[in-house]
């Protein structure tokens, strides 16, 4: 496939900068900026060469500030009830929500 | 065109159909957070221990169904007379039997994160027959970065509920409790904790200082130069750690050409 080559150092800095973002809060639990300058790096060069992401990577990053959520160590879950089950994730610096819908038959469509 | 063998005129050939659904590649992650499996036996062992241990402390959530008439039940005044029903029937039949030990427990996904997010807790037992599975994720890493071990039991649900008289049982934690309170469930926890396999995360490794050999060779290597006490200070100090990379991911999803609608993506859902 010719979209391989050009696209794939680009990916592979996406993947770098994703794990560094999560050894620096590894080591440095405090230092979050660090982190979200990393997802911030990532987002933007996805969003510049039109990269797909993963749901499950996305679902790691906040959309607002752009800190990779760590459930305990920047972001808090809780399980919430309104008629259906959400599973709310928090993050802690911009106190941006994300509402996952808890329902036993929900396929994504990266799984399909 | 390419030199094809044609099966009928005007149906296209297979290359041209290939890449008219094409394939899509999206950056996935490298991290694919899982539980690690638990053996069998010591799966039942830790089921049949703490069956036996509920059944026998008799720890039970009682509830009354009280049949409630529709109306408001917030003035509590005496003065509303007729009470069709007895609201406070008997405090003690509502409620838990047996308080102090509930106090040592943590039950459900929200007390137990709490308890976490506090340190609060020694072990954890999660059930594994949850679905979507996005529930319990994040007690994984939670529990790694406090060093807390857990573990994922498949029947948890099913087999804790019932003697505790819940509807379904996802999380449950024992916490910490001072020696005077404690004794309850303490043995039982000891004996979970030893089967429990550990859980490690792949970014997480790097930060404990697991291989100091390899370090100091890399380190006196590179500041030859350098008096050996800013090398062994350099050494302390910079316990850090080559995390190994992980290799790139990259999924490809090939659209399915089976369901290729106009209107396609409203009803994925």
């Amino acid at each position: 496939m010719a979209l391989h080559l050009k696209d794939k150092e680009a990916y592979q800095r996406l993947n770098y900068l994703y794990q560094a973002a999560h050894c620096v809060l590894a080591q440095n639990p405090e230092n979050v900026e660090l982190a979200r300058f990393y997802c911030f790096s990532q987002k933007t060069i996805a969003k510049r060469l039109v990269l797909r992401q993963d749901p499950s990577v996305k679902r790691t990053l906040c959309k607002r500030c752009c800190s990779l959520l760590i459930p305990g160590v920047t972001a808090t879950t809780r399980q919430k009830r309104n008629k259906t089950r959400f599973t709310v994730m928090r993050c802690l610096s911009c106190g941006q929500r994300k509402t996952l819908l808890n329902n036993p038959d929900y396929c994504l469509w990266a799984d399909r | 065109m390419l030199q094809t063998v044609m099966a009928a005129p005007g149906k296209p050939t297979k290359k041209e159909i290939k890449k008219q659904t094409p394939a899509k590649t999206s950056f996935t992650s490298p991290f694919a957070s899982k539980w690690s499996p638990l053996p069998q036996e010591d799966m039942h062992f830790i089921l049949k221990t703490l069956k036996d241990k509920l059944i026998s402390m008799g720890l039970e959530k009682k509830e009354v169904k009280v049949f409630r008439p529709w109306r408001k039940k917030k003035s509590k005044k005496p003065d509303v007379a007729p009470q069709p029903v007895p609201q406070v029937s008997d405090s003690s039949k509502n409620g838990w039997t047996d308080v102090a030990a509930r106090r040592q427990l943590a039950i459900g996904i929200n007390e137990v994160t709490k308890a976490l997010e506090r340190n609060e807790l020694r072990l954890l037992l999660v059930c594994k027959s949850v679905k979507p599975k996005h529930m319990t994720n994040h007690l994984i890493a939670l529990s790694t970065t406090r060093g807390v071990p857990a573990c994922q039991v498949p029947r948890l649900s099913q087999s804790v509920s019932e003697p505790l008289g819940l509807k379904s049982v996802l999380a449950l934690g024992f916490r910490w409790c001072s020696s005077s309170d404690g004794g309850v469930f303490t043995d039982t926890v000891d004996a979970i904790k030893l089967r429990v396999p550990t859980l490690d995360m792949a970014w997480l490794q790097g930060a404990k200082p697991e291989e100091p050999v390899a370090m100091e060779e890399e380190e006196g290597g590179e500041r030859r130069g350098q008096k050996r006490k800013l090398e062994s200070e350099s050494e302390e100090v910079s316990e850090s750690p080559s995390c190994t990379l992980q290799p790139l991911q990259v999924k490809r999803i090939v659209a399915n050409p089976a369901k290729k609608k106009k209107g396609k993506p409203k009803k994925k859902l």
